[in-house]
Parts: C-alpha cells; structure tokens; sequence
C-alpha cells in the first residue's frame, strides 16, 4: 500500500518511468485495488480504453488514388491489347482482293458483259463531247497558218540594215 | 553519370516502397488518429487530418529515408498539421480555443455515463500542449525525449507540462469525488 502510495504521488509529479507506470496500470487493472486508490482506477481504465480507438477509414485507399502511374501503365496495355486484335479480325473479315466488279452509281455491278457495255458506251459519250469542244481549235490553225509569212519580216529587216551598213562603207 | 543525375538516380533508388511505406505509417494510423483526436477533439475532423497527412507523406515519401525515427516524425507532423487546422478554424469562427474546465453541475453529474467518460471530458478540457503530452504517454507510453521532438520543446518542458496535467486530473477526480460523497449525505 505505502509503495504505492509513493509510485502514485511520484506518477502525479511526472516522474515515474515507462517501466512505472505501466507497473501501476497494472496494479489498477487487478483485483487489490486499496480502497483509498480506488478514485484513480477510472483514470487508468481510461487510458486503456483510448488505446483502442482506432481509425475508421481504410487508409489504403488514399493510396490507391495517389498510385495511378502503375494503373495508367495497366490501362495502356489493356487498351493496346483490344485495339491489336480488333485490327487483326477486321483484316481476317476483308474482301478477297482478286475478286473484280465495278460500282455503278453506289451499286455493285458483277455482271461483266453489262459493265463492259456501259463502260463502251461512256467512252463513246466522252469522244463526241471531246470532237465538239475541239471544233474552234480548227479555225485557231488556219489563223495561225495566215500568220506565218509574217515571222519573215525581221530577217528582211536585218538583211536591209546589212546593205545600208556596206553601202556607207563604200562612201 | 553527372553529380546531379548521380544524386537523382541515388535518391530513387533509395526512395520508400510502398510496402514499405505501409509498414511504417499506414500501420501508425491508429496512433495518428487518437492524436488528431486528441488536439482537435473531433473525430471526423481528426479522421479527415490523417489522411490528409497520409496523402502529404506519400507525396513526399522520396525525402522520408532520411528520417530517422519515422513514428516521432509522422506524430510531429500531425500535431503541426492540426494546429494549423485549429488556427484556420480559429480565424474563421471566433471561438475559444482553450477553455478552463468548469465543474458539473452534480445533478447532471449522476445522468452521465460513467467515470472513465467523465475522464475523458476533463482531459479534453486540458490546454492542447497538455492533453497532448498526457495521452502520448499515458495512452501511447512514448519516451519522454520522443514527446519532447513531437512537441518542439525541452524534455524539462514536457515533464513539467505531463505534472501539471496529471495533477490536474488529480483535483477534479478528488472534487468530483468529494461532491459525490456530499450529494450521498445530503
């Protein structure tokens, strides 16, 4: 009881070591609480009982937000991976390269006796349009023909300076 | 390798894991809590400052090798951190932030729970410094030199602080006590 006394007025001073005080949380957990400590038991059960507040929220998932490099790096991958074999399917899903049709006006043309016919009949519309636009270019040549005695001029005109220039040397 | 490049590729090598970093402060969060508590007397509040904290270590877990005593450093932090939470608080809504504790009135006395609530309200009550200090040593049996780098001052200063706390405590248990016994005679 007295050495307790002494621990107790020594833990309200402050000066009790760990050792100590855990000695006296100890002695207020038992059984052989002296009548004259009892005032002091609810302290200690205090003490005991604050140890055991614990955080509620899982503190894990404010780490899981801050570690989003690892999850970009995932996604990346996942996404690559999807686009990779969309690809591949729509190339196995292609049409054969060999096969031949033609499309007229938005409409798929397998018939190739038919395509041939239009297609003739479409070079023989481009050859008339073709014959008509060039017409003036007929009229333009015979312009041109007319005109050309008239580059002649120029070598006339030097030849005539050449004898003017023999003439005054013979002066 | 270039001096700067040398020390970058140093300090990422040595940077925490994440295991790591769950060991040493995720696995002190309990203790983070009941300090935060502690300081802003709030739980969802002190739920809130640490994980900000968390958050704010995470950031910068490639300078945390450096410290040497992880626990005593993430404690200082919290304290830092919701001090300057009541500060904001305080120059948002003019409240007092330290109160002296006033003494029940004994008919309320008999509706309260129980003694070990009743503890807890008049430790509550302390100025900050010394509710802090009692409850990192009584509840989280830390060194007094460990309380002392937590809370900035001399391990003197803490020993003081921790005897004027639990001497405190002392009177109102013994007033309380003694209203009690009165109330019996009566």
């Amino acid at each position: 009881m007295e050495m307790m006394n002494e621990l107790l007025e020594k833990y309200f001073r402050g000066e009790t070591s760990l050792h100590e005080e855990k000695e006296l949380k100890k002695y207020f957990s038992g059984g052989n609480v002296a009548s004259g400590h009892e005032i002091y038991r609810a302290l200690f059960e205090e003490f005991d009982l604050e140890l055991k507040d614990k955080a509620q929220v899982p503190f894990k998932k404010v780490l899981q937000k801050q570690q989003k490099p690892k999850r970009i790096w995932f996604q990346t991958f996942a996404y690559t991976g999807i686009a990779a074999t969309l690809f591949l399917l729509l190339w196995i899903q292609l049409p054969n390269a060999t096969e031949s049709f033609a499309v007229i006006h938005g409409n798929r043309i397998d018939n190739t006796e038919f395509a041939n016919r239009y297609a003739g009949k479409r070079f023989t519309k481009v050859t008339e349009m073709l014959a008509k636009s060039m017409k003036p270019m007929a009229s333009f040549n015979k312009v041109r023909k007319g005109i050309d005695p008239l580059q002649n001029v120029s070598d006339v005109r030097n030849k005539m300076d050449e004898l003017k220039d023999k003439l005054q040397f013979n002066k | 390798m270039s001096d700067v490049r040398y020390s970058t590729f140093l300090r990422h090598y040595k940077c925490m894991e994440t295991t790591q970093f769950n060991q040493q402060i995720l696995n002190s969060s309990d203790k983070l809590f009941r300090l935060a508590k502690s300081i802003l007397r709030n739980a969802d509040a002190a739920q809130d400052a640490v994980q900000d904290l968390i958050v704010k270590l995470w950031e910068k877990r490639f300078t945390l090798d450096e410290v040497e005593n992880m626990q005593a450093f993430t404690m200082r932090s919290m304290r830092n951190l919701c001090l300057d939470t009541i500060r904001q608080q305080r120059d948002e809504v003019e409240l007092p932030v330290e109160y002296e504790y006033k003494e029940p009135n004994p008919y309320h006395q008999i509706e309260r729970k129980d003694l070990t609530t009743r503890i807890r309200i008049m430790i509550d009550n302390l100025p900050e410094l010394q509710r802090t200090i009692i409850r990192m040593r009584d509840v989280e049996e830390m060194e007094i030199q460990e309380i002392a780098y937590i809370t900035s001052l001399t391990e003197n200063a803490v020993s003081v602080n921790l005897s004027r706390a639990r001497q405190k405590i002392r009177e109102q248990i013994i007033n309380e006590q003694k209203r009690a016994e009165e109330i019996v005679w009566k």
